[in-house]
């Protein structure tokens, strides 16, 4: 989410500059006071980029710190990376690294899961108006705008009872709640962008509806299909009340495991902020892998002929 | 080749908590093997629903669809050998103009690798694609994307070839050519089809029988000779004919002509009882400007054009202005005053209320 933030101020940033430098008509005293704007520009964009920045730097910094020199306000310490050592090590009794899977496997089922279900339900709601069609889409959509801790303690109880509690499948089913509404809602619309006489053409050649929608729909939407993936495992990956609730140890996900170096006798500030910023690795690693895709995917219309 | 019959075809949409609409209501049609027909009308008059459900792509509410005697009513779109030209196209942006074409051979799995390729290059050169077989639908031009989505729908050797609005999209250059290129690739392959528009110009030139529609029935059935020398009613004279038909109310007068705002006299084609309401037509080109006799009236407006003019009339007596063809050279002046006279064999009269032609 953070690359295409950037994308927008490199381009402001090339605008502001080009204003300054080709802007003829006005004379000379128009364009300096071009190049003016451009540097104010410029500046307000660095202004921005420290405040953006300054918390993870923060963080940086804190994981980097001895232990001893954790509370001091100046910068200079000994930078060591003990703490990665120890976090990634499973020291503290703390099984890190099992987490940081548990989180993999949890948001990739997630997500997995609402491809699978959801593409074709996105699909179907875009082509076909059917008794009901509405009121489920909106159904779906309050899955979203309920607050989690609302629905938190039945499910809680739910899961005692079924044996879902701190299991992966109780993990990727609660998660589900969060990413299907996603996919349904975002590909949808990608869906109704396409004309359907492209599949009608396909239906008419002599393909299934089923075909039509592998071979003739699909293809046209994966722009969208790798925008709404990404989106999808960062509200699964980041998710934090259901696997504080519904998990303890063994379906503990990253997000609450990097909270439990600030348990015991002692805050280890410095472990949790190492814990936090490998944690940040997958999703960030993602968003640079299908930036490509992003950027097309959110900008969509390319499609129409 | 094949005919192709619609009997008693209807449809009917059904919305809850709204009036069902009925967009179709029987529609009986029956085409000879090769023929092609022109559903016209305007929008909203069920002709592409019509397409649709022959097509296969809209259930039909009742009545059939008979390919070659068969009825295809029940059969999926898949299973009725039907070709469609989409008024989009249709093609598909992330493959070559060769693989749209073999895109639809290859849904059915008897087609093995070295036929799809004959075929494919076999039509290419019937419509004249073959130097562009490798480029992708977006670096083509509109009467090119129109030819790939013709080839396309020929290309799996249809029983009945449907064509939605094939030219709307081209600029008047490309629609010429393209024009004569659907008639004659039509004739050679000598597919029995269906074209739906809604420009006269279009119909008239690529149909051997046209249907004029209007709220889902075929106000009449015919050539283009025959509906624009007869309309069967007042919508169709309206519909058909560039600059449009003059339509007058008037009454019948004892004389057995038609008087217009109870001043002007116009001849009628036929003797009708005097007393009734009716709607007098003269085609502009049927309104002749005459030296001495005739119906006085005022020039409104005079566009003089390359191969002939239009005046806009004021009939003495008469508030609707009339329009009425002029020769190439005709020198007129706003208010000049001229005499103008129909020929009674070339008027039409219809109904005042239902329209239909009293001829």
């Amino acid at each position: 989410m953070r690359e295409p933030e950037r994308d927008v101020r490199e381009r402001e940033r090339e605008a502001g500059r080009g204003a300054g430098r080709d802007g003829r008509g006005p004379g000379r005293d128009g364009r300096g006071a071009r190049r003016v704007a451009g540097w104010l520009a410029d500046a307000a964009l660095v202004g921005y980029f420290v405040f953006a920045l300054f918390p993870i730097a923060w963080m940086l910094v804190l994981s980097l710190k001895p232990a001893d020199q954790l509370f001091s306000t100046y910068f200079s310490f000994t930078p060591t990376l003990g703490s990665y050592r120890t976090v990634l090590g499973g020291g503290e009794g703390i099984p890190f690294l099992r987490f940081f899977v548990n989180s993999l496997v949890v948001s990739v089922g997630a997500v997995a899961l609402s491809l699978l279900v959801g593409l074709p339900a996105a699909y179907a709601s875009a082509r076909w108006r059917f008794k009901g069609s509405e009121n489920l889409m909106f159904t779906l959509l309050s899955f979203r705008f309920a607050p989690e801790l609302t629905v938190i303690i039945p499910l809680f109880v739910l899961y005692q009872r079924l044996g879902l509690f701190d299991t992966y499948v109780g993990m990727i089913w609660v998660l589900q709640l969060v990413t299907l509404p996603l996919v349904v809602w975002i590909m949808r619309s990608y869906f109704a962008d396409l004309t359907p006489e492209l599949e009608q053409a396909a239906l008419l050649d002599g393909y299934s509806r089923t075909q039509a929608f592998f071979r003739v729909a699909l293809p046209l939407v994966k722009p969208g299909v790798a925008a709404v993936s990404l989106l999808a495992f960062i509200f699964a990956w980041n998710n934090f009340v259901f696997p504080l609730i519904l998990t303890s140890n063994e379906a503990q996900t990253v997000t609450v495991g990097a909270l439990s170096f600030l348990g015991g006798d002692r805050p280890k500030y410095n472990l949790t902020a190492a814990a936090a910023l490998v944690s940040v690795v997958p999703p960030l690693l993602l968003a640079l892998t299908i930036q490509r895709y992003l950027v097309r995917g959110l900008s969509f219309g390319a499609v129409k002929s | 080749m094949t005919e192709l019959e619609l009997r008693d075809l209807r449809k009917t949409y059904r919305a809850r908590g709204r009036p069902p609409v009925e967009a179709v209501r029987g529609l009986d049609v029956r085409l000879r093997s090769g023929e092609l027909l022109g559903l016209l009308g305007p929008s909203g008059c069920g002709k592409s629903t019509t397409l649709r459900m022959i097509a296969g792509l809209e259930t039909v509410t009742g009545g059939d669809v008979l390919v070659g005697g068969v009825p295809v009513t029940d059969r999926p779109a898949r299973r009725r050998n039907v070709g469609v030209a989409f008024e989009n196209y249709a093609l598909y942006p992330p493959l070559t103009v060769r693989e749209n074409l073999a895109f639809g051979l290859r849904a059915r799995r008897r087609a093995d690798r070295g036929d799809v390729d004959r075929r494919v290059a076999l039509i290419a050169e019937r419509v004249g694609l073959t130097a562009v077989l490798d480029d992708r639908p977006a670096t083509l031009s509109s009467g090119q994307k129109q030819r790939v989505s013709l080839a396309r729908a020929l290309v799996r050797e249809p029983d009945v070839l449907l064509l939605d609005e094939p030219l709307s999209h081209l600029d008047a250059a490309q629609r010429d050519t393209t024009r004569r290129e659907v008639k004659r690739i039509q004739r050679d392959l000598g597919h029995t089809a269906i074209l739906v528009t809604h420009d006269q110009e279009e119909a008239l030139s690529l149909a051997d029988r046209i249907a004029v529609m209007r709220d889902g029935v075929i106000e009449q059935l015919g050539t283009a000779h025959e509906i624009y020398d007869h309309p069967a009613t007042r919508f169709v004279a309206d519909f058909v004919g560039e600059p449009a038909i003059n339509l007058l109310p008037a009454v019948t007068a004892p004389d057995g002509r038609a008087a217009v705002s109870g001043a002007v006299l116009l001849p009628l084609p036929v003797r009708l009882p005097p007393g009734r309401e009716v709607v007098v037509g003269v085609r502009p080109e049927d309104l002749a400007l005459t030296g001495e006799d005739g119906v006085r009236a005022r020039v409104l407006a005079h566009e003089p054009l390359l191969e002939y003019g239009v005046a806009t009339l004021a009939l003495d007596g008469v508030e609707d202005p009339v329009a009425a063809l002029t020769d190439p050279g005709t020198r007129l002046a706003r208010d000049d005053r001229v005499r103008v006279a129909a020929d009674p064999g070339l008027t039409h009269v219809f109904d005042a209320e239902t329209g239909v032609s009293l001829r």
